[in-house]
């Protein structure tokens, strides 16, 4: 495929004004960088890149000045696309029901930085335990509450043994 | 009656924690699957923060075991890629030999993984003696086993003379007619067949749909092999043979992962035998000022992504990665459901899962 293939339909669906750049990797891979002034715009990137059979690779979160900026690493056909979004409200649309390979992703984002990927077709937790609070990476917490949600009330293993017993 | 079967987070099965909740009829077929995740995620991204760019080069190498090369190698070209710096021939020959010989290794220990769960200990054994030569390798040239400490910023810190050379291409030349005879194996054995061929099926519609890559997308008829579709190193020149597979089934995926083992001892022999000459690392310590770069490469289980953001100090404002497992484990809700419990955890093995790697 070629970049003026993808490149065309994005500008064509975008209704916010953006920034488009054209680079290559130190091999001579094309790579798009796309930043976007609304994250609204987020949804109608997700649409053509599912039209033409791309998919999400992964989302990129970091915190500056108290916004939330996401990059969203996109492929169609081995041509990476990254997309630069942000969010100030802490809510972003979930692009899972669009690209099914995003889930994880925004799963992540979700527990970690407490940003709602809003429309997200699933609820549970991806890696921490539910007692812990969302925006886990904003604060200071053991590492072994962390991983296994200890404490000194409940420990995972009696919890394991509960439900099997039901 | 349905039935509740758990396994994990701990089991005798599972190389790492994990936990399934499984649900079971009468027949003992799966009717439904969750995945419970998040036992071994240790923060290393955060942690990444707190280091500089040299010692990240170690960090990333521990991220997983098996594929420890491939992480500090695209950790590495994300930062040449902001410091504008090319690498040297040489040095590019020596990353694709040292991930190569780590993808002969990684595949033949989840196909010895595999034989093993279908109970057929003669060919786990074959499999794994027929490692051991590639071990005994990596123990030679790099000394060790596991982490080989291949790649430095701007280039390697091993290189290769002609003595190294000949003792490569030696066990190389003891270690093509075991694979021949693995490949032929795996392909015919009755035993193989039964408990592999039509078991955890992965449509193609649905691998493109859940984004897998590497052997579990091409056992299911998809390319997304970077080395191929975005050719980094020395890829292009060597035009890697990709193994693809229609069945999606656990088969499949194995016998693409032997095809991706003959192509890697077929690209370490060319490159080996005409290795460019001149220097393994550039001369001056790079500057790396305030950018952000994306890099992918192709792990022995598929995709990997690193994504750095620098603000011009020693140390990355943010750095992000994404493994194959990631996005191949939400596929094995779909491989999982319909199969026999008793085959939950060869299907779980024939993603290659590293949930070292996933978790971080």
């Amino acid at each position: 495929m070629k970049i003026k293939e993808i490149i065309q339909p994005i500008q064509e669906n975008l209704q916010y004004p953006y920034k488009l750049k054209e680079d290559n990797d130190n091999y001579g891979n094309k790579i798009l960088w796309l930043k976007l002034d609304n994250k609204k715009d987020i949804t109608n990137v997700a649409r053509v890149i599912a039209n033409l059979g791309g998919r999400c690779v992964t989302i990129t979160v970091y915190k500056a000045n108290d916004i939330h900026f996401l990059i969203y690493h996109l492929d169609v056909d081995g041509i990476l696309i990254n997309v630069e979004a942000h969010t100030t409200d802490n809510t972003i649309d979930s692009i899972t029901p669009l690209l099914p390979s995003a889930n994880w992703a925004e799963r992540e984002f979700r527990e970690m930085y407490a940003i709602e990927p809003i429309g997200h077709p699933c609820n549970e937790r991806l890696f921490l335990d539910e007692s812990i609070t969302k925006g886990v990476l904003n604060q200071y917490i053991p590492l072994s509450k962390m991983m296994l949600g200890i404490n000194e009330n409940d420990i995972l293993w009696e919890r394991v043994e509960k439900e099997n017993k039901i | 009656m349905s039935k509740k079967i758990a396994i994990g987070p701990f089991h005798p099965e599972l190389e790492e924690s994990i936990y399934f909740k499984i649900q079971a009829n009468n027949d003992k077929v799966v009717t439904n699957v969750e995945l419970i995740n998040g036992f071994i995620h240790r923060g290393i991204e955060a942690l990444t923060t707190q280091k500089n760019f040299m010692q990240n080069l170690i960090l990333t190498e521990r991220v997983c075991s098996l594929c420890s090369n491939s992480h500090p190698f695209a950790y590495a070209l994300a930062v040449e890629k902001i410091a504008g710096v090319k690498v040297p021939p040489r040095a590019e020959a020596l990353r694709v030999v040292a991930e190569e010989v780590k993808r002969a290794a990684s595949n033949l220990f989840n196909l010895a993984m595999m034989s093993h769960l279908i109970h057929h200990h003669d060919l786990m054994r074959e499999t794994m003696q027929t490692r051991e030569l590639i071990q005994d390798l990596k123990e030679i040239i790099w000394g060790n086993r596991m982490d080989m400490s291949a790649n430095t910023l701007t280039g390697v810190k091993y290189d290769l003379d002609d003595e190294k050379i000949e003792l490569m291409l030696k066990i190389i030349e003891k270690f093509e007619p075991k694979l021949k005879l693995l490949i032929e194996q795996y392909e015919n054995d009755e035993m193989v067949k039964n408990r592999t061929v039509g078991v955890g099926i992965l449509s193609k519609e649905d691998a493109q749909k859940l984004g897998v890559t590497g052997p579990v997308a091409r056992g299911s008829g998809i390319n997304n092999d970077v080395r191929v579709k975005a050719p980094y190193a020395l890829y292009k020149e060597l035009k890697p043979k990709v193994t693809l597979r229609d069945t999606g089934d656990v088969h499949a995926r194995a016998m693409c992962r032997l095809g991706d083992i003959a192509e890697a001892v077929r690209m370490i022999k060319d490159v080996v035998s005409n290795l460019p000459k001149g220097a393994v690392i550039c001369e001056k310590r790079p500057h790396i000022p305030a950018g952000e770069a994306t890099v992918r490469i192709e792990a022995p289980r598929g995709e990997l992504i690193y994504y750095l953001k620098t603000d011009g100090t020693q140390k990355p404002v943010r750095m992000h990665w994404k493994v194959p497992t990631y996005t191949n484990w939400e596929a094995l809700k779909v491989m999982i459901l319909g199969n026999k419990v008793s085959d939950v955890t060869l299907i779980l093995y024939s993603i290659d899962p590293c949930i070292s790697c996933t978790e971080r």
